[in-house]
């Protein structure tokens, strides 16, 4: 027990306290932060960069539509940034002048784009839009509305309302949110459940690629410094591999709460770090996750990542120098990958015959499970089941992943062939 | 008498397609140094690994200070160096050391306490600077060799196995090395260490195992190896020899097998039956002009070569060192 723990110490410790760990754990979530406020950051802040808004408006409609169409494409009265559109008024016989003269200045790239607004606009005729961006739905939805909206504003205050009560009126935000609903009630926001099951389907499929290659390269480094030797003189080699893969799979444990208590921190906190740059506050509803769900995904896990690691670790037992080590890993990643594989379909239809069993296989269970457990309801006793399954392959994985340990942390050489290898799990005592 | 500090008895070791370890027995005193000796290949290095229950013998036993290798608690009472030597290169060198304690029962300050000692004993830790602190591979070979005898002799090893010690030392560590099993001997503990240098082993080794292609050739102390191979050789020495009658004496094949004639010194090989006395005998009736007449020592190396014959021999085999 004693050296199982000291095994532990060194293979956790070695790896937490290395700057490396401490730099992907800090940053990860920071990072993600910084590519979701980053761009919103950089849209409002360099506006004239948003090529939707810095068009000229050429403008024969002599009713100021023009303007209203500027406030429109601005954000509505309440914004202070009216520059990006370039409103030209002119008089109806000066359009095809101007005309000339703004797509001399689009096509030297001083504007995205220009707006016709002739005197038939008013009536209900057509607004013509030409720019290097032409083909850009989003642009061209938000021309469009700020086009409609310029109009209403206009034939508004035409019938006599009010121009401020107007804007008012017209300025219309509505946040839109969907809500998932199962035969136990309200679980959350729909969308945000499945972004949460990809995520977390992802985060478990990268925690056990990385963290099962990391195990698979310790065992290789040992081989190839020949301190495996030494090692194995004081610790059996079956105690020395479970040490491994329970301290190896503790730094990753580690890394996913320090990530998920990041995470929690960012969204609380999420009013004042974006007041920091200068946002409004968003609202962000979290899905719930039930505590059964958590310790369900704790359990995909922490199997999930035995059965690779073990895996992993042969691997590394297996060969005698970095070159090799691709290629024999590959059947062992490909079993992995191959999750990702079905992550669409699943996804698509969870209810499937496929899904289940993908779900359900012992290899694919601990990434697609959890995906397949964000968007729909699965029986308890599917998830029962494959837990069982996959704590027999873990054993089965285990066995095999022992014996070959056994035997290849002293072979050096040449790349054992899949028969040799087969004769060392059926020997190795 | 004490248990022996190794003892294997009829033990056997198969591979694909050849037998590693051949029905060997052998028995290692506690409180000896015991060299197990052979050329390349010869199998020492199975035998070791077996003896540390890093593989299993596919016959026979082995048991050590008494109790089967399989026994924890007493494999904990031994060090092992293998030949095949390494560190993690990435770890800081007292970190490495108290993993290596710690898998062999240390722990706390008692651990920390015993790698100031050794550090300090093998000038790794002075005043200035503090290797310990060092990472592995700022270190340079030889003082990485030094961690490495740290690590095999931290939790004080009631028996020392050490695997081709000598290999890929410098001269100073070389030294250092052979002062260290001389203390450990001191210390009433066993040394049991293999090597294909014939030299060192005879002058360290009180007894000695020589195996050959998986079996055991001779064992024995060491006096008693070569008092049962009393020499055979004469080392012969003239003044002149104008008359030619050494030569005529020489040339009896009954009495001399062999003469490595180098004018005035010659190396005589006595043939079977014939004693160095007869010899000396008929020289000094025939009134050859003697300057030197001696019974050569035979050296482990020479042993080796009459038992196993040049044939036994393979690369790597070598009588200096």
């Amino acid at each position: 027990m004693g050296k199982l723990y000291a095994v532990i110490r060194r293979e956790y410790w070695e790896r937490v306290k290395s700057p490396w760990f401490l730099a992907a754990t800090l940053l990860g979530p920071l990072g993600f932060a910084a590519i979701t406020i980053l761009p919103a950051v950089l849209a409002l802040r360099q506006g004239t960069s948003n090529k939707a808004k810095s068009v000229i408006v050429l403008d024969a409609t002599g009713v100021g539509v023009g303007d209203r169409l500027r406030t429109a494409l601005a954000g509505g009265l309440r914004s202070t940034d009216t520059s990006r559109a370039t409103v030209r008024v002119m008089a109806p016989a000066d359009l095809a002048a101007a005309e000339t003269t703004a797509t001399r200045e689009v096509v030297a790239g001083t504007f995205a784009g220009y707006l016709v607004l002739d005197t038939a606009v008013v009536a209900g005729g057509p607004v013509r839009y030409a720019g290097r961006n032409a083909a850009n739905s989003q642009d061209m939805d938000l021309v469009e509305g700020a086009v409609r909206q310029g109009l209403l504003s206009h034939r508004l205050v035409a019938a006599g309302l009010d121009p401020l009560k107007v804007q008012q009126l017209s300025n219309i935000r509505t946040p839109f949110t969907s809500e998932k609903l199962d035969e136990r009630g309200r679980g959350g926001s729909g969308v945000g459940s499945v972004v949460v099951g990809y995520l977390i389907a992802f985060l478990l499929y990268m925690m056990i690629a990385l963290y099962g290659q990391t195990l698979m390269r310790g065992v290789l480094d040992e081989k190839m410094t020949r301190v495996a030797e030494v090692i194995i003189a004081s610790v059996k080699p079956d105690t020395l591999l479970a040490g491994k893969v329970i301290g190896v799979g503790g730094v990753g444990v580690t890394q996913q709460l320090v990530w998920i208590a990041l995470g929690w921190a960012i969204v609380s906190f999420r009013g004042p770090i974006l007041g920091a740059f200068g946002l409004p506050d968003v609202p962000v509803s979290l899905p719930s996750v039930s505590a059964g769900a958590l310790a369900t995904y704790l359990a995909l896990y922490i199997l999930g990542f035995t059965f690779y690691a073990s895996l992993f670790a042969a691997t590394g037992a297996m060969v005698s120098n970095q070159e090799d080590i691709q290629q024999a890993s590959l059947p062992v990643t490909a079993l992995l990958v191959a999750s990702i594989v079905f992550m669409q379909p699943i996804l698509l239809q969870p209810d499937s015959t496929l899904s289940r069993v993908m779900t359900m296989l012992p290899f694919s269970a601990p990434v697609l499970m959890p995906l397949r457990m964000a968007t729909v309801q699965v029986p308890a006793w599917e998830i029962a089941a494959t837990l069982v399954g996959m704590a027999l392959a873990c054993a089965v994985a285990i066995w095999v992943a022992a014996r070959i340990y056994r035997v290849g942390l002293l072979m050096y050489g040449k790349r054992p062939s899949f028969g040799e290898v087969a004769r060392w799990v059926r020997l190795a005592g | 008498m004490s248990e022996p500090a190794v003892l294997i008895r009829n033990v056997v070791k198969r591979y694909a397609g050849h037998v590693a370890v051949r029905d060997l027995s052998l028995t290692v005193p506690t409180g000896t140094v015991y060299g197990l000796l052979g050329p390349n290949g010869a199998g020492k290095t199975t035998t070791i690994r077996m003896i540390l229950d890093i593989i299993l013998p596919d016959e026979g036993t082995i048991t050590l200070l008494g109790k089967p290798n399989t026994d924890a608690a007493t494999l904990d009472r031994l060090g092992y160096l293998p030949e095949e030597r390494g560190l993690y290169k990435k770890m800081v060198v007292r970190d490495v050391l108290r993993f290596l304690g710690s898998l062999k029962g240390l722990s706390g300050a008692g651990l920390d306490r015993r790698i100031d000692e050794w550090l300090d004993r093998l000038t790794l830790r002075s005043e200035a600077k503090d290797w310990g602190k060092a990472k592995v591979d700022e270190l340079s070979r030889g003082m990485q060799q030094k961690v490495q005898f740290i690590g095999t002799l931290l939790h004080d090893p009631e028996v020392v196995i050490l695997d081709e010690p000598f290999s890929g030392l410098d001269p100073i560590n070389a030294q250092a090395l052979k002062d260290t099993v001389v203390d450990l001997k001191r210390r009433g503990r066993t040394v049991l260490f293999s090597t294909h240098l014939m030299d060192n082993a005879e002058r360290l080794c009180d007894a000695v195992c020589i195996i050959a292609k998986g079996e055991k050739v001779l064992d024995g102390r060491v006096a008693d190896v070569k008092a049962a191979h009393a020499s055979r050789t004469v080392a012969l020495a003239l003044d002149g020899d104008t008359d030619g009658v050494a030569r005529e004496v020489l040339a009896d094949r009954t009495l001399v097998a062999e003469v490595d004639d180098q004018n005035t010194f010659f190396e005589v090989r006595l043939a079977p039956g014939a004693g160095a006395q007869e010899l000396l005998a008929r020289l000094v009736q025939r009134g050859a002009p003697l300057r030197r007449f001696e019974l050569v020592q035979p050296s482990l190396h020479q042993i080796f070569l009459d038992k196993v014959g040049a044939k036994g021999v393979e690369a790597g085999m070598s009588g200096h060192g």
